[in-house]
């Protein structure tokens, strides 16, 4: 894996991406806009299925509209994520905090395809089942605790 | 010194602010309430103007989304203003100089804001029907460069950092 990293460390183009600053803010801003549609979107529908709020919407319409979203973002955060890496790959390897941060965004993931893949049943029964509330809360908390560690990274690791 | 800065001088030293920019933990667990709020606001406002560029799912129309969207979009800016107040008071004095942080909440916050409002109004006409006249999509647009603008003065704000 550190074999890897070291690649990605002396790859010409990535390098060439992280050492130009306007590059570097391009995927900044990218991975930031990214995160913010995917969590955003996800969170609304955990909301809406949690009862929270929203509860004149149909919870598999709101998925419709909103999960192509998630998806552009995610596929965002992660291309400009991976770039970012990239730039200090061994060191954010390295550094637990940025293990837990992915590891939790791996969970977070999962737990959004859940949803996602039982919005649209979940919207057909006449009320939501506490199970369903259950995954959703799951999801959701995973998301802000995504959230959560991504911010601790450069606080308690100094990279990044 | 400046009203701002005298203003940013007694901000920073409240014992709130100096519990924020005093904790590990604390300044982490207020990024994330900045960002969980920016979530809701940015992730509702791009839904919205990537349907006005006549993108995404057309299951409704225009003004349905923005409508279904409102409660959270607002709720997201609420939250997102709360921690960002608190971000801004824990080093106050170090934001005000700060031209990044200066052309982001002076110029652009409030330029995307109303460019916002409107839309939000207007949708309610362009978006009635599946037809959406060139105007929204133009509309839509602007918004959507405008907050982009305003992440990049965000993350910018470090590299202007007056020492």
């Amino acid at each position: 894996m550190l074999h890897f990293c070291a690649w990605l460390q002396n790859n010409s183009l990535l390098v060439a991406i992280n050492s130009s600053i306007v590059l570097s803010a391009i995927m900044e801003v990218a991975h930031y806009a990214g995160f913010f549609l995917l969590v955003g979107t996800i969170a609304i529908v955990d909301l809406r299925v949690l009862g929270v709020a929203g509860r004149g919407q149909n919870v598999g319409t709101l998925g419709a509209e909103l999960f192509p979203w998630m998806w552009v973002g995610l596929v965002f955060a992660f291309l400009s994520g991976f770039v970012m890496f990239s730039g200090d790959a061994a060191d954010f390897y390295l550094a637990s905090v940025f293990r837990i941060k992915i590891a939790v965004i791996a969970l977070a993931v999962i737990f959004g395809i859940i949803v996602q893949w039982n919005a649209r049943k979940w919207g057909q029964s006449p009320s939501i089942s506490a199970g369903a509330k259950l995954l959703a809360l799951i999801s959701l908390v995973l998301w802000i605790g995504a959230i959560l560690a991504s911010v601790e990274v450069p606080a308690i690791s100094g990279v990044g | 010194m400046s009203f701002f800065m005298a203003f940013a001088k007694w901000l920073q030293g409240t014992s709130w602010a100096m519990w924020i920019s005093g904790s590990t933990w604390v300044y982490p667990f207020v990024q994330a309430t900045h960002f969980s709020g920016l979530s809701l606001w940015l992730g509702t406002n791009l839904s919205l103007d990537f349907r006005l560029l006549g993108l995404g799912s057309k299951r409704g129309t225009a003004a349905q989304l923005s409508n279904a969207l409102f409660a959270w979009n607002w709720t997201g800016f609420g939250i997102a203003v709360l921690g960002g107040f608190s971000l801004f008071a824990s080093a106050a004095t170090k934001y005000i100089p700060n031209p990044a942080f200066e052309l982001k909440l002076a110029i652009l916050v409030p330029l995307g804001v109303i460019l916002h409002i409107v839309n939000q109004q207007k949708v309610k006409v362009w978006g009635a029907t599946q037809d959406l006249p060139a105007v929204a999509r133009i509309a839509g647009l602007l918004e959507l460069l405008v907050w982009l603008c305003v992440v990049t003065a965000a993350v910018s704000i470090p590299n202007f950092d007056v020492h």
